[in-house]
């Protein structure tokens, strides 16, 4: 049941769990990422940019991340899903 | 000429042109496009050895029970199941990988298979070129046909060396490319030796239209052109030596058709 209920949140893509979050650094800085709830992401701190979670999967390919505005280092708006790439 | 049963026509392989599938995000896009048929079309084009080699991948690696483990390059998971078992209900294993529908479909496997231990299993997407862990973390890594699809070789090991702990070691399987593979050929047991020989031939007259009947050929010559560019094993022990490794071996398996490099740090 609790297998079933983490398995439900990551579908639900409500985030990563903590042990994770504490594992995982941004893939360009090497430095610690901060969880960002709504909507799911990881944030690095020293580089301005935001990875998504999606289907509680961190995307940490460098180019799934999203610069943040530096009027937006604390909320994200709601093209938060868009990744900066060149595809 | 060792030949092996398929119900399924054989088509000329002139009638599609090579695609050259150079930078990172073509590789991303083809990874995600046959994932839906990848783990079938292993176990029938390697009539399911390739069970085998992955097992003797993750013996070589050291991995063991509490272990924080990585594998590489993950797809649908089969190494990192594997190296689930190894680390135990203590452990902690990473599979990452640049695709996400392989990610997807290794997550669904994770859940149907329903064992404990693979609780202890994470997918992340990642790029094995910029790894999102921090320095000398992990007690093993395994990299399974992967190695070959990166398209910077050098630094990918320099990002394993960094990622794992002084004394640990990096397991990586994948196709072998011989220095002498007519020498290699009289040293074989006959059956071998035709499947080994037939390497190419193989590649063109079974893998490829196996493949097209799920829409896919065009990936899998990607293979055979991928084999080509990839390197011998000296060379991949004196990639490993340059990054750092202080020990590199490569050994083959599967009658010289497959390859496992092991280095420790």
């Amino acid at each position: 049941m609790v297998r079933l209920s983490k398995w439900l949140l990551k579908e639900a893509g409500t985030g990563v769990n903590k042990t994770l979050s504490d594992i995982l650094v941004c893939p360009l800085s090497k430095q610690a990422l901060r969880v960002c709830e709504e909507p799911p992401s990881l944030i690095s701190d020293s580089i301005g940019v935001s990875f998504p979670i999606k289907d509680g999967i961190p995307c940490l390919v460098p180019t799934d991340g999203k610069i943040l505005d530096t009027d937006d280092t604390m909320k994200h708006d709601n093209a938060a899903d868009d990744s900066v790439n060149n595809k | 000429m060792h030949s092996l049963q398929f119900s399924v026509p054989l088509l000329p392989t002139s009638r599609f042109k090579r695609h050259s599938v150079r930078c990172a995000s073509d590789r991303q896009q083809l990874f995600n496009r046959i994932a839906p048929v990848y783990d079938n079309l292993n176990d029938l084009l390697s009539l399911g050895q390739h069970r085998i080699w992955k097992r003797m991948a993750v013996s070589w690696s050291g991995a063991k029970t509490g272990d924080s483990l990585l594998d590489l390059c993950c797809g649908s998971g089969d190494l990192t199941f594997l190296m689930s078992e190894k680390a135990g209900v203590d452990g902690k294993v990473i599979g990452l990988d640049f695709s996400k529908e392989q990610l997807s479909i290794a997550s669904s496997r994770q859940y149907l298979l329903s064992k404990a231990c693979y609780n202890n299993i994470e997918w992340v997407e990642g790029d094995a070129l910029d790894l999102p862990f921090s320095n000398g973390y992990f007690d093993a890594i395994t990299m399974g046909y992967g190695l070959r699809n990166v398209v910077d070789k050098r630094r990918a090991m320099q990002e394993m060396f960094r990622v794992l702990k002084p004394g640990s070691r990096v397991s990586i399987l994948d196709f072998n490319k011989s220095m002498q593979p007519f020498t290699a050929l009289f040293q074989m047991p006959l059956t071998i030796k035709s499947f080994s020989f037939g390497k190419e031939w193989m590649i063109d007259n079974v893998v490829v239209p196996t493949a097209t009947v799920y829409g896919l050929a065009k990936e899998y010559q990607y293979l055979k052109t991928s084999i080509d560019e990839f390197l011998t094993g000296k060379e991949l022990e004196k990639l490993a030596l340059d990054a750092g490794f202080s020990y590199a071996r490569h050994y083959e398996i599967g009658g010289g058709l497959m390859g496992n490099l092991v280095a420790a740090r």
